[in-house]
């Protein structure tokens, strides 16, 4: 997570260095009495960097990502819960003995 | 549902408090939500919290919820003083509470007072008609009498109500089997897998059913069913592999002579069987010679 984390503050610090060097650039075109046509190549080498970085810093930093297989150990379903809402209390269970020493002290 | 996974963490968990290690509190909140029926340690293990004032009042407001989980698991171990005594420290707490008035009924149940728990039943369905976990308690009290006809009439109008009710299809599917009405049954399957398809459970339990019922077109459906058993198990649901196994041999013989797409069923069949092999190999390694010595006999008979 922490390297991640470090991989994504590079990534935004990146994408605002672009922000900066095309509003440079602009500035240089004014000066020049320029129409702008398309930003330098190195701006575009940085931005495609940075949308590069940030993508594995969102894909890293929040977490594990969970399995949608059916058939995951997470997923897979080895048995029903009991239907508890329409248990019966006359089983054999009534047979076996019991703990008698149990009681609820309050 | 429970999962692969929660079952290794509940087996884990009922070990460690077996043996006195500590996790009580969330074992018992692990059988909770998970609805399995280990009455026997709920009753042990939740009364040693109850008796305990200071890991009670570390719960909080929750302590009234191991009351009730405590109190259902006495009545299923027929301890029921210690139910009794739950239930009234719960009254106290709550007086005019349905839910508290329900667990009085269930301890009715127990005795055996059948009579006095039907008006204790309908005293509380005249306060809220359309409580459902009273009317699925007056129905498992005649399937407890043994009026298994009443049951399935109960079941039917309650199902005309409530049909999202998965657990009520279940029981209804589960009552039919043991009465062998098999065609009653399956549609009561055909109900679940509707309304949870991805259950392999409810796969398998439909196709047993259709294999039971037999004649060729029902054990092509079975054998169907079986495999997407196995599609949502990724093969690890053994009997799902042996219904497959079984499903072709009955097959075979009911169509010897015209055996049409005989080779593709041959190819799902040893496939099936190598996938027990392997899976036996694994898990039960003295027992191989007994699967190879069954599968060989399938085929010869």
């Amino acid at each position: 997570m922490n390297i991640g984390f470090v991989i994504g503050v590079f990534g935004i610090l990146i994408l605002a260095h672009a922000t900066y060097s095309t509003i440079q650039y602009r500035s240089y075109l004014k000066i020049l009495e320029e129409e702008f046509s398309s930003p330098p190549f190195n701006v575009v080498v940085e931005l495609i960097l940075g949308l590069v970085l940030c993508l594995w810093a969102a894909l890293a930093v929040p977490g594990k990502f969970l399995s949608i297989h059916p058939d995951s150990e997470e997923n897979r379903i080895v048995s029903l819960p009991a239907n508890l809402d329409f248990m019966i209390f006359n089983h054999r269970g009534r047979a076996l003995p019991t703990d008698v020493n149990m009681k609820l002290k309050c | 549902m429970v999962g692969a996974s929660e079952e290794v963490e509940l087996n884990r968990l009922e070990n460690q408090v077996d043996n006195g290690g500590g996790g009580v509190w969330e074992y018992l909140c692990l059988v909770r939500k998970l609805k399995v029926r280990r009455s026997d340690k709920v009753l042990k293990h939740g009364l040693s919290i109850l008796n305990d004032s200071k890991k009670r009042s570390k719960l909080g407001g929750e302590e009234w919820t191991l009351y009730e989980q405590v109190a259902v698991a006495a009545i299923d171990c027929q301890c029921l003083d210690v139910a009794k005594d739950c239930i009234k420290a719960l009254q106290k707490q709550f007086p005019e509470s349905r839910r508290v008035g329900r667990l009085e009924g269930m301890l009715l149940e127990a005795k055996g007072l059948w009579a006095d728990a039907e008006k204790a039943y309908s005293s509380l369905l005249e306060d809220n008609p359309l409580d459902q976990v009273i009317h699925k308690r007056k129905i498992s009290m005649a399937k407890a009498q043994g009026n298994v006809s009443a049951a399935i009439e109960g079941l039917n109008k309650y199902l005309d109500i409530y049909m999202a009710d998965h657990d009520a299809w279940r029981e209804l599917a589960e009552i039919y089997v043991s009465l062998q009405l098999y065609r009653q049954a399956a549609f009561c399957y055909e109900e679940l897998i509707l309304s949870q398809p991805t259950v392999p459970l409810h796969h398998l339990a439909y196709a047993d059913v259709l294999y039971t019922l037999g004649g060729v077109e029902n054990l092509q459906i079975a054998k169907k069913y079986y495999a997407a058993t196995i599609d949502l198990t990724g093969g690890k649901n053994t009997r799902a592999l042996y219904g497959i196994c079984l499903c072709t041999i009955a097959l075979g013989q009911l169509t010897k002579g015209r055996n049409k797409e005989d080779k593709e069923s041959s190819e799902l069949h040893s496939l099936a069987a190598t996938a027990l092999g392997k899976d036996y190999k694994y898990r039960a390694p003295d027992k191989v010679s007994l699967l190879t010595a069954t599968l060989g006999n399938l085929k010869l008979s």
